[in-house]
């Protein structure tokens, strides 16, 4: 029985990746069809509004041979310390919130209240407050991301099977070891699914508060290129964070499937 | 056996129990008002259509629900709270998915409280996974075993930490008639070795006569007792042969008789 069983999972896995193969090769297809599409229609229409794939390419190669790392270093050091500092506060929050029936029914509203307001909006008055460098940006996404992780972790808790946590107490367990042993590990699957949600929000406040001022940045070369009218150089800050957002998401799952290893088994 | 049985103390005391839930405003009567005592080292086996309060009947032994009327004792004090003194097997499987069949065994014993060496936890481990016949597979997640190896592994970590008195909730309910008889011998020789004090709920009365001191037969729900009988069976007992014993017959077919209108009536409700 189980010997069957094992096979019928290998065959599953193996189409499953021959599937998986036959997609990126469409897709890389799809990619490199629209970049011929774009540089033709580009040459044969003009590319004033649109500039060319291969103008982009050279824009890059130039780029990079000066200071395009150094720009996106602070874009990726706003995103990762903001992220970090974000998700720590909003999974705390959310633990002690969801677990503790009067201090969630205290606070909720405000957070609500404050979550209505489209953050990034804030992103003048930290620059305000914080400067114009990194800090401010650090703090907005922080502020992001500590709603995302926030409302995620707590309805996380909250669906925690209160057989599991009882289990564990008639055991002996004390308070800080049901948290390590239940409700940190159950956790840890919301806490995941928040930071996938959200990275791109972070990318996002981070590039916004940098449009807004700054000397290095992805969102700096962007505003810098637009306000010069200099299309390739717009395309090609866009492209650049298009690839950062693509990598930080697929890391994301990378890190997700590798720890979360008994979660792809139970489904 | 008898003799040994009644000359210890009592364990666990009910007086006068009853539990009624209210569901969305409607009063749901799960036990009637019941006395029981179990003595100390004392397999009691509860039997009894679905629905009937075994379950609820366990859970204020554990102190996880408190009695409507009456008073549960535990070593002659009311039950408050958590009882930690009992390790609880429920009915419903509560392995942590994301950790490894041993890991969910050895769980108790991290704890502060029962803490160990980290060599002692393997080989206790390593021993339970032996008993419950698990070799091979204590590297799975829960999510990778069947249902009845799960039961194996709640089974297992409940035993570890060898707690005074046990409460199990049909523990054996997935597994297939021959494995079933080899953890009846196991859990009989360990709660024996141990002198434990055991509470066992099943919905098989064959079952229950060959492991219980005494089997407790409940009525349909509202549950009351209908019947409680000794068994006199000489332990160790044999339990793959026991079943062809006079004794064994005599006693199934005098509960059966209590028990099936019981589960007739339950039905037709
Ligand atoms: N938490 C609860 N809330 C409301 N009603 C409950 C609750 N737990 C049990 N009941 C009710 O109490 C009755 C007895 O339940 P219990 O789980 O003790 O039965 P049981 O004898 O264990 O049944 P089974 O053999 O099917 O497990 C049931 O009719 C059920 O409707
Ligand atoms: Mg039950």
């Amino acid at each position: 029985m189980t010997g069957r069983s094992v096979v019928s999972t290998d065959q599953a896995v193996r189409t499953k990746a021959g599937e998986r193969r036959a997609v990126l090769v469409w897709q890389i297809a799809f990619g490199l069809g629209a970049l011929a599409l774009w540089e033709l229609t580009g040459r044969v229409f003009g590319s004033t509004w649109t500039s060319l794939p291969s103008q982009i390419a050279q824009r890059l190669l130039l780029w990079g041979g000066t200071d395009l790392f150094r720009h996106v270093y602070v874009t990726l050091t706003e995103v990762f310390v903001g992220l970090a500092l974000g998700t720590v506060a909003g999974v705390v929050a959310g633990l002690a919130l969801g677990r503790t029936q009067t201090l969630a029914l205290v606070l909720r509203p405000i957070i609500v209240t404050l979550y209505s307001v489209p953050l990034v909006t804030m992103a003048p008055l930290l620059i305000l407050w914080f400067g114009l460098e990194m800090e401010s940006k650090i703090v907005l996404v922080t502020v992001v991301v500590f709603f995302l992780m926030f409302f995620n972790t707590f309805a996380g808790v909250q669906s925690i099977d209160p057989l599991l946590v009882t289990t564990l107490d008639l055991m002996g367990a004390t308070t800080l070891e049901r948290y390590r042993k239940v409700i940190a590990p159950a956790a840890m699957a919301w806490i995941f699914s928040g930071i996938k949600i959200a990275l791109p929000y972070a990318l996002s406040a981070a590039t916004t508060g940098e449009l807004l001022g700054g000397s290095y940045g992805l969102g700096t070369l962007l505003s810098r290129a637009g306000s010069q009218f200099d299309m390739t150089g717009l395309y090609t800050a866009l492209i650049v964070l298009l690839v950062i957002g693509i990598l930080l998401s697929e890391g994301v799952a990378f890190v997700e499937n590798h720890l979360l290893r008994w979660r792809h088994v139970a489904e | 056996m008898e003799p040994v049985s009644a000359a210890l103390p009592e364990k666990i005391n009910f007086s006068g129990v009853g539990k009624t839930f209210f569901v969305r405003g409607t009063e749901v009567q799960a036990l009637q008002p019941i006395d029981l005592a179990v003595r100390a080292r004392e397999f009691v086996a509860l039997v009894g259509p679905s629905g009937c309060g075994k379950s609820t009947l366990l859970n204020l032994v554990a102190g996880l629900l408190q009695p409507s009327e009456g008073s549960v004792t535990y070593d002659g004090k009311p039950v408050q709270g958590l009882n930690f003194r009992v390790g609880y097997m429920t009915q419903k499987d509560t392995l942590l998915p994301w950790r490894s069949a041993a890991d969910n065994i050895g769980v108790s014993l991290e704890l502060h409280c029962r803490s160990v060496s980290k060599a002692e936890r393997a080989e206790r481990i390593a021993a339970m996974v032996d008993l419950v016949g698990l070799s091979g597979f204590e590297n799975h997640f829960p999510g990778e075993l069947s249902g009845g190896m799960r039961k194996r592994v709640a089974l297992a970590r409940t035993l570890i930490y060898e707690p005074e008195t046990l409460l199990m909730d049909e523990p054996f309910g997935a597994l297939d008639a021959q494995l079933k008889l080899v953890m009846q011998d196991q859990l009989q020789r360990i709660t024996q070795d141990r002198k434990m004090t055991v509470l066992f709920v099943t919905h098989d009365l064959g079952e229950a006569i060959a492991i219980g001191d005494r089997v407790v037969v409940f009525s349909g729900r509202p549950g009351r007792i209908r019947a409680i009988r000794d068994v006199t069976l000489p332990r160790p007992r044999d339990v793959f042969r026991m079943r062809f014993s006079e004794e064994f017959s005599r006693l199934h077919e005098e509960l059966w008789d209590e028990l099936k209108d019981e589960v007739v009536k339950g039905t037709d409700i």
